[in-house]
Formats: C-alpha cells, sequence, structure tokens
C-alpha cells in the first residue's frame, strides 16, 4: 500500500529509470563477460598452450575494455539513481510543505510544532535513505543475479538448473529472515525508545527524582528497560548471525560443493573444460555477494517503511483552511463590519464566543476588552476567515465574509499580531510580504507613516538590512513598528489590531501610540486592548467575559456605569501609580 | 587508534568475550582460506587425470566440515563481539544516569536536554560501534588481510603477488580521498539541511502571519528554491559516493588481470598449476573486503573517539554539593534558622540574597510574597541545598545544612515548584512516586487534601489513567494538585510550596489550604505565592524585594503598616472581582480592606 503510492512518485521518471536500468544491464553485461573470457582464455588457449599473439591480444584488450565500460556504466548508472531518488523526495518534500500550507489553524492548534518540522524534514530524508539505498541495491542486484543466471546458462545449461534451486531457496531465506525480524526490530525500536524517553524525563524530572530521593528506585526501573533492550540486541544479533551472511555463507560453501561435484564426477564421460568450472566458480561468487548487500538492506527498509507511512498520513490530512463560499467576488468599499448572533466553539463541546453581535461603522474603532480567556483573539480570528463560524454572521459591506475572496480580505484587512514575527531576509522584503505589486515608494511610505523610517536609514545598509531569525537583532519595539509598516504598505480599509503586550520603554511606547493613531485614520479598526488607555476615544467598546458582550458603550458611558470596566480602569490606574 | 587505548579498561573487564570473540574471528579468517584451496585441488585433479571418487569425497567433506564450522564459529564470536559491544552502551547509559542523579539543578541549567540526550543516544552508539564493528573492521582488515597475503605469498607465488597487488594501493590511496571529499561535501549538504528545517520551523511558528497575508504560495516558492539547493547539495555528494564502487571494480578488474596474464605465465612455464592460479583468483576476491575494511576503520574510529571524549568529558564534571566525612544520617528536624549576609550565583554578578535572616519555629507556617525574580525560590533552593551559601548559613535543629547527609536533609523535604512535572506513568504512581508502596487509601486520601480526587474520578480510567497519552491532558492547576498531592501523601517535616497553587483557582486555593492547616498541625510549612489570600493565615509572612526582606510580620501587622504588601492585597482583590465578572452588585469600596482572623 505504502510502497505502491510510493513507487508513484517514480511515475515521472519512468523514462530516466528505464535509462537507468538500461545503463545497468550493459554495465551488469560487460562485467560478466569478464569471466566468460577468461573461460575461453583457460579453455583454448592456456590447456592447450598455444599463444597466438593477435587473438589472445584481442581477448585481453577485450576484456579490459569491457571491464572499463562497465565501469564507466555503472558509475552513471549509480549517479543517475541518486538523482532519481533525489529528485523524487524534493517532490515529496514540496508536496507535504504544499499540503501543510493550507492546512487550517485547527490543526496548528492541535499539532505540536516540533512534531511537523520533523515530518516535513527528517521523515522525508528517511525516504531519500529508501531510494537512494533500499531501491537501487535490491534493482542493481537483482539485475545482477539475473545477469549471472543468464551468465552460467550459456556456460553449462545442466550445471545451470542448480540456480533453479538456489534462488527461491535464498529468495526464502530473506523472506524468512523478514517475517522473524520484523517483530525483533520492532521490540528493539520500541525498546530503546523507551530507553530515551526515560532519560529525558529523568533529566527534566531530576528536581523531582532528588527532591523524593528515588534516585536508586528509577535507576533500577531503567536498568530494567536496559536489560530488555540488551537481550532484543542480543536476539536481533542471533537471527542475523543464522540466517544472513553465515547462512548465505554456508548455502555458497554448499553451491560449491555441488559444482564440484559435477565436474568430479563428470570427469570420466568428457573431457571436463577446466576454464568453465573456473568461470562458473567465479560466477557463484558474484552471484552470492549481492545477496549479501541485499541482506544488510532489509533493517532500512523496514525503518523507511515506518518514516514514510508518518509522511502520508501528513499529506493525507484534510484539515484544510476553510474556504471561500459563492462564485460571486464581492468588494471591500467602505469597511463596515457587522456581527449577527456570532457563536463559536473551538471543540465543539465549550463556546468561547456565545451571541456576538454588534457594528462597526466605516472608519470607526472598536475596542474589545477582557481579561485573557474572554474571546477577544477568537473575535479576530473569525473576522480574519482563519475558522469557519458553525452559528450567525459575520457582514463586511453587507456580504458574508465568507464570500469574499482571500486576496480581497488579505489586502483590505490589516492585520497587526501581538507577535511582530519578522521574517529571515530583508527589511524591504519583510515590509513587501511578497507583494510584487508594491513600488519600493509604497515601502518607504508605509515606513514612513509608522515613523519607522528614521530607525532604518540609521541601519548600516538601510532598507536592504538583513532581517535574522524572528528579527532578534531588533528591539521589541522596533519589531513592532516593523510589523506595522508591512501591514500599511497594503492601505488596508480595515484594521485588526491585537496590542502587543510586550514591555517597551516609555519614548517607544509613545511611538508606538502615535503610529496606532495614524494607522487608524479614515480606517475601520478593530482592536484587542490591554491597556485601557488607550482606547478612551474609541467609538465603541465591548466589555467581554467568557465569551459574551457583558458591558457595551464608550470610555464614559462605561466608567459611569460602575460596572466591570470600571472596575479593569481602576485596577489599571493602581499599577500605573504604583510603576510611576 | 587511542580510542582503543581510552577503551581498555573495558577490553580487559570483558576480557574472555574479547579474546574469545576475536580468536574465534582469526579462526574463521583462516578456514576461509579452505574452500578456494580444495577448489585448487580438484581443479589439479582434474586435469591431471588423477581425480578418483575417494579424493573428491574426502576434498569435499573436508569442505562441507569447514561450512558447517564456519557457520558455527561466525555465530559464536558475533555473540562474542557484538554482545560485549552492546554491553557498553548498556553500562554507559548507567553510568549517564547515575551521574546526571547526582548533579545539581546548576547542572541542568548549563546542559540542555536534547545535548544531554545526545550524549545518552548517538555517542553512546557510537562507541558501540567501535565497541563492536570496530574491533570486527580492525581483526578483519589488519588480521585477516594480513593472512590472506601471506597465504598468497607463501603457499601460491610471491612473485604473482606482487603484481596482482600492484594496482591496490592506487585504491587505498584513492577511497581515502573520495572519503575526505565526500565529507566536505556532506558537510556543505547537511548545512543545506539545517537550512530547510530552519525554514519549516519559521514556516510553522509564523503560521498566522502567513495566512493573514496570503503568503503561502510565496513560501511555497521559497521553499522549492532551498529544497533544490538541498539536492543540489546532496547530487555533488551522490557525485563523489557513486565513485566508491566502480573504483573498487575497476582496481579489482585489473588486479585479476594481471592475476591472469601473468598467472598464465607461470602455469606455462610449470611454476604453477592451473588449480593454483585459480585458488589465487578466489584469494584477490577475499581481499577486497579487508580494504575496504580499512577505509571503514578510520571513520569508525574517528566518530567512535570523538563520542567517548564527549561522554567521558560530561562524566568527569563533578557534582558541586558534597556531603561531609561524617555527616548527620537522621533525618533533619526542628526549628529553622535563616542567616545569609549574602548570596550570589556562580557567574552571577549582583547578589540573589542579601541580608535575609528570620527563625521559623517548629510547627509554624512562613508566607513569602514577593514579584518574580525578588529571591523566594533562591531562599527554598538554599535551604534545600541545591547550592551552597557562600556568606552565612542555615540551620535546622541547631545544624547547619552541610553537617546533615544531603538524603538525611531531603528526607525532611516536601518540595512542590510552580512548574509541577509529572511522570508519564498513571496517576496513581505520579501520586505515590515518593513511596510506591503506599496503599490506594493513602493515596486517595492525598489526592483528596488536594481537591483532585473527584477530578481523578471523571477520567475514564480513575487513577490507573496513565499521564501524557495521546488525548489525555491535564489542565496545569490539576497538574499543580497532583503533584501537591504527592508531597502529601509523604507527610513530610517541613513542606514548601513553592508558588505551588499559581494555576489553581482561588477558591479551590482555599480548600486545599485550609485542608493544609488542618492536616499540618505541628509540622512546618513554607509557601510562596503571588495570591495572597494562600498566605494570609501564616504566622509570619516576609515580603521580598531584590533579594532582601523588605517587609515582615503578620498579615495584619503587615496590612497596618501600609506598605507594599497592604497595596498588593487591595489590587488582588479588585482582579479577583474582575475574574469573577465584576460580580455584579458588588459595591463594596475598594479602600477598606476586610480580613477574618483565623
Amino acid at each position: 500500500m505504502i510502497t505502491r503510492r510510493l513507487f508513484r512518485y517514480l511515475i515521472p521518471h519512468r523514462k530516466a529509470l528505464i535509462g537507468v536500468i538500461l545503463l545497468l544491464f550493459i554495465a551488469t553485461a560487460a562485467e560478466l563477460t569478464g569471466p566468460l573470457l577468461i573461460k575461453v582464455f583457460i579453455d583454448d588457449y592456456l590447456i592447450p598452450e598455444s599463444f597466438p599473439r593477435s587473438p589472445l591480444m584481442w581477448l585481453g584488450g577485450l576484456y579490459l575494455g569491457l571491464h572499463l565500460v562497465s565501469v564507466v556504466f555503472q558509475y552513471l548508472q549509480q549517479f543517475a539513481f541518486h538523482r532519481i531518488a533525489l529528485a523524487v523526495v524534493q517532490q515529496l518534500r514540496l508536496d507535504v510543505f504544499e499540503k501543510v500550507q493550507y492546512l487550517g489553524l485547527s490543526f496548528f492548534d492541535r499539532v505540536a510544532d516540533g512534531s511537523l518540522v520533523s515530518r516535513i524534514t527528517n521523515d522525508t530524508e528517511a525516504v531519500k535513505e529508501l531510494f537512494v539505498n533500499v531501491m537501487s541495491t535490491f534493482i542493481k542486484n537483482t539485475v545482477l543475479m539475473i545477469g549471472v543466471v543468464v551468465a552460467m546458462f550459456l556456460l553449462d545449461a545442466k550445471l545451470a538448473l542448480i540456480s533453479f534451486i538456489l534462488l527461491p531457496l535464498i529468495f526464502g531465506l530473506m523472506q524468512w529472515y523478514r517475517r522473524l525480524s520484523f517483530h525483533v526490530y520492532q521490540v528493539i525500536r520500541e525498546k530503546l525508545s523507551e530507553i530515551n524517553a526515560r532519560l529525558s524525563e529523568s533529566i527534566q524530572g531530576m528536581g523531582v527524582i532528588q527532591a523524593w530521593r528515588q534516585e536508586q528506585r528509577v535507576a533500577r526501573e531503567f536498568a530494567e528497560i536496559n536489560e530488555q533492550h540488551y537481550q532484543a540486541n542480543i536476539k536481533n544479533t542471533k537471527l542475523n548471525s543464522l540466517l544472513l551472511r553465515p547462512a548465505v555463507d554456508i548455502l555458497h560453501i554448499a553451491t560449491g560443493i555441488v559444482v564440484l561435484t559435477y565436474f568430479g564426477i563428470g570427469v570420466e564421460q568428457s573431457a571436463v573444460q577446466i576454464g568453465v568450472m573456473y568461470a562458473f566458480i567465479n560466477l557463484l561468487d558474484r552471484m552470492f555477494e549481492p545477496v549479501n548487500q541485499m541482506t544488510m538492506q532489509l533493517s532500512f527498509l523496514q525503518q523507511a517503511v515506518v518514516s514514510v507511512g508518518r509522511v502520508f498520513e501528513l499529506l493525507d490530512e484534510n484539515e484544510l483552511a476553510p474556504s471561500k463560499k459563492g462564485e460571486d467576488h464581492p468588494r471591500i468599499n467602505s469597511g463596515r463590519i457587522a456581527f449577527e448572533n456570532v457563536t463559536f466553539s473551538y471543540d465543539g463541546k465549550t463556546n468561547v464566543l456565545q451571541d456576538i453581535t454588534f457594528v462597526a461603522e466605516p472608519g470607526q474603532t472598536v475596542a474589545l476588552v477582557g481579561h485573557t480567556g474572554s474571546g477577544k483573539s477568537s473575535i479576530i480570528n473569525l473576522l480574519m476567515h482563519f475558522y469557519s463560524i458553525q452559528q450567525g454572521r459575520i457582514t463586511i459591506d453587507g456580504h458574508s465574509h465568507e464570500t469574499f475572496d482571500k486576496e480581497e480580505l488579505r489586502t483590505k484587512m490589516g492585520l497587526v499580531l501581538q507577535d511582530p514575527f519578522l521574517f529571515v531576509g530583508t527589511i524591504r522584503e519583510n515590509i513587501r510580504q511578497g507583494n510584487d505589486a508594491l513600488s519600493d515608494e509604497d515601502i518607504q511610505q508605509a515606513a514612513e507613516l509608522v515613523q519607522v523610517d528614521s530607525f532604518i536609514s540609521q541601519l548600516p545598509k538601510g532598507m536592504d538590512e538583513p532581517v535574522v531569525e524572528r528579527g532578534a537583532t531588533f528591539s521589541s519595539g522596533q519589531r513592532q513598528l516593523l510589523s506595522f509598516s508591512r501591514t500599511m504598505a497594503l492601505s488596508p480599509k480595515i484594521l485588526i489590531l491585537d496590542e502587543a503586550t510586550a514591555h517597551v520603554d516609555t519614548e517607544t511606547e509613545e511611538k508606538i501610540q502615535k503610529a496606532l493613531n495614524r494607522m487608524r485614520q479614515g480606517r475601520t479598526t478593530i482592536a484587542i486592548a490591554h491597556r485601557l488607555s488607550t482606547i478612551q476615544d474609541a467609538d465603541l467598546i465591548l466589555v467581554l467575559h467568557q465569551g459574551m458582550i457583558v458591558e457595551r458603550g464608550t470610555h464614559q458611558e462605561l466608567l459611569a456605569q460602575q460596572g466591570l470596566y470600571h472596575k479593569m480602569y481602576l485596577l489599571q490606574q493602581g499599577m500605573e501609580r504604583a510603576v510611576g | 587508534m587511542s580510542v582503543f587505548r581510552d577503551l581498555w579498561w573495558y577490553f580487559r573487564q570483558e576480557k574472555r568475550s574479547y579474546m574469545l570473540g576475536v580468536f574465534f574471528l582469526l579462526i574463521v579468517g583462516m578456514l576461509e582460506l579452505i574452500p578456494p584451496y580444495v577448489v585448487r585441488l580438484v581443479m589439479d585433479a582434474i586435469k591431471q587425470h588423477t581425480l578418483t571418487t575417494e579424493r573428491l569425497l574426502l576434498w569435499l567433506g573436508m569442505m562441507a566440515l569447514t561450512g558447517i564450522v564456519l557457520y558455527f564459529l561466525r555465530f559464536v564470536w558475533r555473540l562474542f563481539i557484538f554482545g560485549a559491544a552492546y554491553r557498553l552502551a548498556k553500562l554507559l547509559r548507567r553510568r549517564l544516569l547515575d551521574h546526571w542523579s547526582r548533579m545539581s539543578p546548576q547542572f541542568f541549567h548549563q546542559h540542555r536536554t536534547g545535548d544531554l540526550m545526545a550524549h545518552a543516544t548517538n555517542d553512546v552508539q557510537a562507541v558501540q560501534g567501535t565497541a563492536g564493528e570496530g574491533v570486527l573492521t580492525l581483526v578483519d582488515s589488519m588480521v585477516f588481510g594480513g593472512i590472506v597475503v601471506t597465504l598468497m605469498v607463501t603457499a601460491i607465488s610471491w612473485k604473482l603477488t606482487l603484481i596482482a597487488l600492484l594496482p591496490m594501493p592506487v585504491m587505498a590511496i584513492a577511497v581515502a580521498y573520495y572519503g575526505k571529499w565526500m565529507h566536505e561535501r556532506f558537510r556543505i549538504a547537511q548545512a543545506a539541511f539545517s537550512d530547510i528545517n530552519d525554514k519549516v520551523q519559521e514556516n510553522i511558528s509564523g503560521v498566522r502571519v502567513i495566512k493573514s497575508f496570503g503568503r503561502e504560495e510565496r513560501e511555497r516558492d521559497s521553499f522549492a528554491l532551498l529544497s533544490q539547493e538541498v539536492t543540489q547539495k546532496n547530487l555533488a555528494v551522490a557525485k563523489i559516493q557513486s565513485l566508491f564502487g566502480p573504483t573498487i571494480s575497476l582496481i579489482a578488474g585489473i588486479a585479476f588481470f594481471l592475476a591472469i596474464v601473468f598467472g598464465s605465465r607461470f602455469v606455462i612455464r610449470g611454476e604453477m598449476t592451473i588449480g593454483e592460479l585459480t585458488q589465487f583468483t578466489m584469494y584477490l576476491g577475499l581481499l577486497i573486503w579487508p580494504m575496504l575494511a580499512f577505509g571503514f576503520l578510520f571513520n569508525i574510529l574517528q566518530r567512535g573517539r570523538a563520542s567517548y571524549d564527549r561522554i567521558r568529558t560530561l562524566l568527569a564534571i563533578e557534582e558541586d554539593v558534597k556531603e561531609g566525612e561524617d555527616a548527620i544520617a537522621t533525618p533533619a528536624s526542628g526549628d529553622i534558622q535563616i542567616h545569609i549576609d549574602s548570596f550570589t550565583y556562580n557567574g552571577a554578578h549582583t547578589p540573589a540574597l542579601q541580608g535575609v535572616t528570620l527563625t521559623v519555629k517548629k510547627g509554624e507556617t512562613l508566607g513569602i510574597v514577593g514579584r518574580t525574580g525578588s529571591g523566594k525560590s533562591t531562599l527554598f533552593k538554599l535551604l534545600m541545598r541545591e547550592a551552597d551559601i557562600t556568606d552565612g548559613a542555615i540551620c535546622i535543629g541547631g545544624f547547619s545544612l552541610n553537617d546533615y547527609q544531603l538524603s538525611a536533609l531531603r528526607e525532611a523535604f516536601g518540595y512542590v515548584p510552580q512548574d509541577s512535572f509529572l511522570f508519564s506513568t498513571t496517576i496513581r504512581n505520579n501520586i505515590a512516586f515518593a513511596n510506591p508502596k503506599a496503599s490506594q487509601a493513602d493515596v486517595e486520601a492525598a489526592a483528596r487534601m488536594a481537591c483532585i480526587h473527584e477530578d481523578i474520578l471523571t477520567l475514564e480510567k480513575g487513577y490507573e489513567t496513565v499521564v501524557g497519552e495521546r488525548g489525555m491532558t491535564l489542565s496545569g492547576g490539576q497538574k499543580q494538585r497532583i503533584s501537591i498531592a504527592r508531597a502529601l501523601l509523604m507527610d513530610p517535616e517541613i513542606l514548601i510550596l513553592d508558588d505551588a497553587l499559581s494555576a489553581v483557582d482561588a477558591r479551590t486555593e482555599a480548600a486545599i489550604l485550609s485542608q493544609l492547616r488542618r492536616m499540618r498541625q505541628g509540622r512546618t510549612t513554607l509557601i510562596a505565592a503571588h495570591r495572597f489570600s494562600g498566605i494570609e493565615h501564616a504566622e509570619q509572612i516576609i515580603v521580598m524585594d531584590e533579594g532582601r526582606i523588605k517587609e515582615h510580620g503578620n498579615h495584619e501587622q503587615l496590612l497596618a503598616s501600609q506598605g507594599w504588601y497592604a497595596w498588593m492585597y487591595q489590587q488582588q482583590r479588585l482582579e479577583s472581582l474582575i475574574e469573577q465578572g465584576g460580580a455584579q452588585g458588588d459595591h463594596t469600596p475598594f479602600i477598606q480592606v476586610p480580613h477574618s482572623t483565623p
């Protein structure tokens, strides 16, 4: 099943693959002609002791020439194999990566980052091993064995019949080993991962272990698994010794005995050709080497199959990002946002939003306040169409927000996230965000709007200053301003702000606030606010508690209500007094 | 080779296995020379028409016997040598764990889990490889290769040996060069691979930004570019890697050719029989492996050497807290007297604690509050002797901490940290961690006190639920309560709750603390908390700030003094009102401070 699916990746390379196998046949044929030539030499020239110069030169030249051909083709064939294998792995990687791009945020909520990264990189790397080593070894050696059998038939058809017994025997041995070792391998892998899990747990929990003086018990329990792992390894070694190389070697010797008997008994009937005997023994040597190589790959095969399984599992994931509905292509012109009785749950059990209704008229600012977990971020997640809503409706300029093209939503709605995540690249690239419609002028203007231009011009390379991972060389305030400018570069109609809680110095804080005020001008703004002082001029403040809007109004109205907002305000006043 | 010297202690320890293993390996090497010899005998007999059935049977019998003995010996040496190598891996892993068990938290701050794990996995694996395959390839390449060549020289023809082996050094040199090139290119390929790793990491961490800016396609394109790069770099590796096989094949082919060409001359001149020539070419075939093994050997030894050095360096780190010669073995008990003039962490510039002096009587409760980083946890760490006090002393029951054996000291404490760590075993085993023999009734009693019993019962498998299994997630508060139950089961002389209820809601916290007050009569409890409601009832409360005691007294005294404590207390009351959704209609003025007396 998995193998078949994997082989489908080879289809685009079928021509190259046929070419490789052709190369392989030529190389093998050339290689195996060698012993046949030596046979001719022994029987026709050496035994009769006649050495005509020119035929011998021919023979020697042919031998060396064929050998050279075989070697060159071997090289070409091996390299070509690598190329195909690497291309397959690249395609697989691209497929997985692309798949992940279009998965919904709900998927990322569920799956740990680390395991996802490892599936895209490490597991596909294991597939590379499978193609480069396992598959090439099997194909190459199968061809070689076929070649040997053909050469044997050319030499002595009767004796070559022995291969009909030999081949099924070898094949059976390998199958048998695979069946037996599968279980042992699994045990070794399980025990090893148990050992690693135990060790890493012991490292992380060492404080607890020491505090409760359980070092000896932990050591004892570890020793037990360590011992089980050792025993499994021993068992595997025994199995390998019984069925792999030693077994193949005894088969080799047994075949040798049969061949010698054949010639030894045949000696009375006719003059045995010594050359045939030499070539036969030489061919036998060549037949058993591939067998050993193949058996060595069996264990890799089993490991790779597990990795491939994990990659396909990810490829089959169907938790896609919500898609656009309907055939229309509505436009966002004025930027009126309306939530109508929206109820939402991430897991289908507990509602994180309940019956949310509000309207943001064009150009207005609506602020969302509430403590952690009250549902502020969920409102933004829904508005951005990161998740599908289950009940109620969100409209933008009168159209359901699910009917807009992704492109329209993304260019007209500017989202500023709490975490100003910057990408590796240059500052210009970070502001442009791959939108080639933006001119350098637009980018400069965006930087000026949020007043980060003076900071940028002070950098040695200005706009082309490189940004390291997550922009770690810039301060958090600088990162925040840069993330503002990348949003403003699109000059969106609607602004969505998830206010940063990062600690910045007062001067930067002032800059950020100024920038935010300028950004909001002429735009509908939905803002999550942690500092109530920043939203006193909002047109509407929604106070959220446990997914519900519990208070609404302007700053003054809410203070007059003496409710939750009032208490929050007092609390922050107190905090600010304490800090100041 | 020096890694063999470093591992000598182990070879000596496993003298029997290695000696027998190598001995059998050598016998195998010699027996392997017999089949070609039999082939030669038969061939020559056929040629000279002297072959009789008896002779043939004798020779073939010899060959069959060799085969059987070989099979048996091959089985045995593998078991001896590989078995010993596996035992070394087992031993090293155990030593690493033993070593870590003696290390203080300092050590675990300095060494990341990933680093330590790399020692126990990759490095142990590499050393195991040296002690197994390393020994094997050494014997194979040096000894077996030597035997074959000796035999070719003495038993067949030294002249032919010299001629046939002429191209072999070329192979050795070529393979060595390929190895060097490949290593370089492989490093570049690995760097490219780690680039795509970083890229994927960035992509997944930044998924929200990507989605809100519609960067998906651009991301895909830049990934495609990087991945193309990896492919290119790997192709460069493949170019060299593909050279190995053909080169060996080329050289071996030339060697065969030389052997046949010159061998035939010897045959004609009568210096050699045709059978001997065949035997000779078969020996040539046997030589290819030792040649290759020689190449592998250096690789294996290099890896083993680096890994074994890393393991040794790690194991050489000594514990920074040591016991005195005749330390007290009875568990610490009694009043706690703290007198710290100053304490500075290793490598830090500013002291973490300064002028902390107080006495906690046996049976009392001490509350500690203060901002993050004010020194609360440091005080606990010193108390449990995770680090030694530089200037000052802490005494329990009149004896300095340093006078106790570490285990006697630790036995007195029950420590519950904020980041409660649970092991991936059943909840029952987690609670009974310090006393695996505890009865189910005791475990449940501890769980009830920690207000987690009911939560556990709602789980499908109850106390037998395995922590951290798929789909099984405990909330932070539940984890904290389980780790409190773990401490309560032991009923320690001194219980330390280091902000251990931070993720538990206020009502449950109050319930747990009132249970604690009831159960822990006569025993000492130290509580650090953010929420003041948890420490209101303590006999003493200290407010820590920048490593110093800023305020000290009981709840009433501190409120009356109108300092930081009193102000924070009001703020917290306000906060808890907001958390409860404002508690409509509650018009209690905030400034007045109501309190209950215990």
